[in-house]
């Protein structure tokens, strides 16, 4: 295995992973020691296992088969596994989403028990959005409707997603001229499943729209709905200061870790560790209380919400229980390692699966139901204080957390440039037209073993900053960055001239967490704002902007690359691309979308300089486009030169 | 001395041995680079269908005596005393293809290569990977192969386990079988597949 000092730029990851070896667990990094080397020909995407005729390979060294048992090509193969993948991730975040709209439907029928609505000014707005007018209706009636018309986008009714109005109008026409406005969210993935069946869609140009579709079904449907909905219930984030990193982790109390994606479990955890009757029964079993922790994008939602602390990404959810201290693991859904069962077993931590759709086997399950949310928690919370009562391994928690400012949804943002008097975009388009800030990029994604933990992430969002791009970021990635200790308005010092200023007239840190995964739809809604507000071009793709995901590791990352890039945006991959270069599919990813249909483009490098440069000769290229690349002369106007000014 | 060991029963035909072969012998030695390059990089081992379309990785034998460098009339093919390794030298080959006809298991091929003159088809094969053994690592085929159809080894010790496992295999109430079950089934379905 690589040396403890190339894994991972984080100390606590190196200590915790160093201990697991000398206790003999096997981890993630063992796990993908033991893969190598990998299949050349699924790094590639080209082998095909959609039909039993197969499974085929395409020899990409010229020797072996070009086609396979069907005649499909290579493009065609590479493209219909990317094509799957998208799908897939679609279909996982707007599946969250559809969690997200029962429980909205249930509060509105009283069947929801200790959930509310807690932004009833977002419910109306949003409600608005989707013709569901508030005149004298109470708040439930509306949150009944807007559920209603959300189950609808789900739905084969409509002829394009109500949210896609948000999408400045340009976009929205070149959308419908391309044909590839989604029309429903599960509309999309099943037709993307259905086209790369076994001999349906073999066009990779014709099967690259529905590519882009699915993936804006989920960037403008699932997940921009997953988001609107977790705000109204749970309440829109506001900055809060957080601590993150395995030292918010404590040795004298009951230490519950909740790891997943969506925020109903996590809600009711919140109630049920500050129970009295529960903190009591913890007390007597000697704890000094109940520290509840957040990990992955179901501590990034927590964190951003309601300042819930945060213990470390992806890649340390199976370090973190060899600190012993642990004394429950309860997880809900997506990125939860199977991994993670042997880990416990040793550390003798309770693994709890909360979800019917994601049971672990070896591991606890205790199902959580919206209609009756304490039940379960509290009985997560009690295995939890049994554990602690019976702790036997030894407790090794590294001293080490990183305070941060989180919490900066869309809204908030708005709230923040302008103040309430006039809360506005303006004051962000302004500084990017004077040059202050050069542009914004939006940095996401995973962690992933084939790289070195948090570094790549880090490396690109410092370089990103000195040159006076603001960045915005999300789940793991968020956090990674957040360890390094840039979400804190001092780090201003780290960023370019111009940046470091907006940052200290607004007291902001230069990198702005917006929330979990789901939540890159902030960014989208954040980017058609600076559109409407003008200054900055009348399209997405006209915007100083680029994206990236330098260390991806899921489907979900695909599906959220490609509603970039279908929203107009540059977006930079890390790690690997699975696609061959120069063949006619990654050539349309990589140029053709952009050339010919006025999409955003893929592009891919492994290394963060790399990856900052390109995506700063973007932001510089489109400056120059805008025509906001130089200083402009100012001039002093008098009354008589501006009697002159043509106001249109 | 280890040197490339092939058991074909254990061989599952999944081809990756070829990949990385032509990935080992590219200018990059990354995948993802190897792809763009020209010459595009060629394998030097070929996995065959046998007659029950069970893979079979073919390579070079490396005889002694070798027919192809008895055949070599430009005395191009030459054997490393050290490795024992029979190579070419690419600068002295003539493209005449007098090795091919003469090697019994049609493990030459021509084409260009990285590390002969540009523009010049030359007579290429398996070199023992001997680049990344002087650098500590072994055959990019033998690494890569996940059934131990590959495998580097001495080839006394492979033999020693050959005969182990042959050994347990034929007495009686024997528990180990000499291929692992799921290779077992595998060949098995594959010929009851042809049959049908």
């Amino acid at each position: 295995m690589a040396t403890f000092e190339n894994i991972s730029i984080t100390e606590d990851a190196r200590l915790l992973l160093q201990k697991t070896q000398s206790d003999g667990v096997e981890t993630v990094w063992q796990r993908h020691d033991a893969q190598q080397p990998q299949c050349g020909y699924c790094e590639t995407g080209l082998s095909c296992r959609i039909c039993v005729m197969g499974p085929c390979r395409i020899d990409p060294f010229g020797e072996g088969p070009q086609r396979g048992v069907c005649g499909a090509d290579a493009d065609i193969i590479v493209a219909r596994n990317l094509c799957r993948m998208i799908a897939a991730g679609a279909a996982s975040h707007s599946d969250h989403g559809r969690d997200l709209v029962e429980v909205l439907a249930a509060v509105a029928e009283g069947k929801a028990p200790g959930y509310q609505i807690r932004d009833e000014e977002k419910l109306k707005r949003v409600a608005a959005e989707y013709g569901v007018t508030a005149d004298g209706k109470d708040t439930l009636a509306i949150a009944a409707e807007l559920a209603d018309a959300m189950m609808e986008d789900y739905g084969m009714r409509r002829k394009s997603l109500t949210l896609l109005s948000r999408a400045p109008e340009k976009r929205r026409r070149l959308w419908d001229k391309i044909g590839v406005t989604p029309r429903g969210i599960d509309r999309e993935t099943s037709e993307m499943m259905h086209r790369t069946h076994m001999g349906v869609d073999q066009d990779y140009d014709n099967i690259s729209k529905q590519f882009t579709r699915t993936a804006l079904a989920d960037g403008w449907g699932g997940s921009m709905v997953s988001t609107e909905i977790s705000d109204i219930l749970y309440g829109t984030p506001t900055p809060v200061a957080v601590d993150v990193n395995m030292g918010v982790l404590k040795e004298d109390h009951v230490n519950l870790i909740v790891h997943g994606h969506e925020p109903n479990m996590f809600e009711s955890m919140v109630e049920s560790c500050n129970d009295p009757e529960l903190v009591k029964a913890a007390q007597k079993a000697g704890a000094k209380g109940i520290n509840l922790v957040g990990m992955c994008c179901s501590g990034a939602e927590m964190m951003s919400r309601h300042g819930v602390p945060h213990a470390g990404n992806f890649m340390s959810t199976e370090a973190v229980l060899a600190t012993g201290a642990v004394d429950a693991m309860c997880v809900d859904i997506q990125c939860i390692k199977q991994g993670l069962v042997a880990v416990a077993d040793c550390y003798k931590t309770k693994l709890i699966t909360t979800n019917r759709r994601a049971h672990i086997e070896g591991a606890t399950h205790i199902e959580f139901v919206e209609h009756e949310p304490r039940s379960s928690t509290d009985e997560m919370v009690i295995q939890a204080i049994a554990r602690f009562k019976t702790r036997s391994i030894p407790v090794e928690i590294p001293q080490i957390s990183n305070p941060g400012i989180h919490g900066f949804s869309h809204e908030y943002i708005n709230y923040m440039l302008g103040g309430t008097f006039r809360a506005s975009y303006k004051p962000l388009n302004d500084n990017i037209v004077n040059g202050r800030i050069r542009g914004v990029a939006g940095v996401v994604g995973c962690t992933n073993p084939r790289v070195k933990h948090d570094w790549v992430h880090v490396e690109l969002t410092k370089e990103l900053i000195k040159n006076d791009v603001l960045v915005l970021m999300t789940g793991c990635a968020q956090i990674a960055v957040a360890k390094a200790g840039l979400f804190t308005p001092e780090a201003a010092h780290l960023a370019g001239p111009g940046l470091a200023e907006v940052c200290e007239t607004v007291g902001m840190p230069p990198v702005l967490g917006v929330g979990s995964c789901v939540d890159n739809s902030r960014i989208l809604i954040a980017a058609s704002e600076m559109v409407k507000v003008g200054g900055l071009g009348d399209t997405l793709a006209g915007l100083p902007v680029a994206g990236a995901a330098p260390e991806w590791m899921s489907e979900k990352a695909i599906s959220i690359g490609q509603y970039f890039v279908g929203s107009g945006v540059y977006t930079v991959f890390g790690v690997h691309f699975p696609t061959v270069e120069n063949t006619k599919f990654h050539n349309l990813l990589f140029d053709g979308l952009e050339s010919t249909y006025g999409m955003g483009k893929w592009d891919f490098t492994a290394d963060p300089y790399d990856m900052a440069q390109k995506m700063i000769a973007h932001i510089d290229k489109k400056r120059k486009e805008l025509g906001i690349d130089k200083a402009r002369e100012r001039v002093l106007m008098d009354m008589a030169s501006r009697r002159e000014m043509d106001v249109a | 001395m280890k040197q490339v060991v092939v058991h074909p029963e254990r061989c599952v035909g999944c081809m990756q041995c070829m990949v990385a072969c032509a990935v080992a012998h590219s200018s990059s030695g990354q995948l993802y680079t190897a792809l763009a390059e020209t010459p595009r990089p060629r394998p030097r081992v070929h996995v065959g269908a046998g007659r029950y379309n069970e893979g079979f990785p073919n390579r070079c034998r490396h005889c002694d005596p070798a027919p192809c460098m008895l055949a070599c009339l430009a005395g191009a093919i030459f054997r490393d005393e050290h490795t024992r390794t029979v190579l070419i030298d690419p600068d002295k080959c003539i493209n005449c293809a007098s090795c091919a006809m003469a090697c019994p298991y049609g493990v030459i091929r021509f084409h260009e290569d990285p590390v002969a003159p540009p523009g010049k088809s030359v007579a290429v094969k398996c070199d023992n990977c001997d680049r990344r053994v002087s650098q500590g690592l072994v055959p990019a085929c033998t690494e890569v192969c996940k059934s131990g159809a590959l495998t580097y080894e001495e080839m006394d010790e492979a033999m020693r386990r050959k005969t182990a496992e042959v050994a347990r295999s034929v007495s009686a109430g024997a528990e180990t079988a000499a291929v692992p079950p799921a290779l077992a089934l595998l060949a098995a379905v594959k010929k009851v597949e042809l049959s049908l």
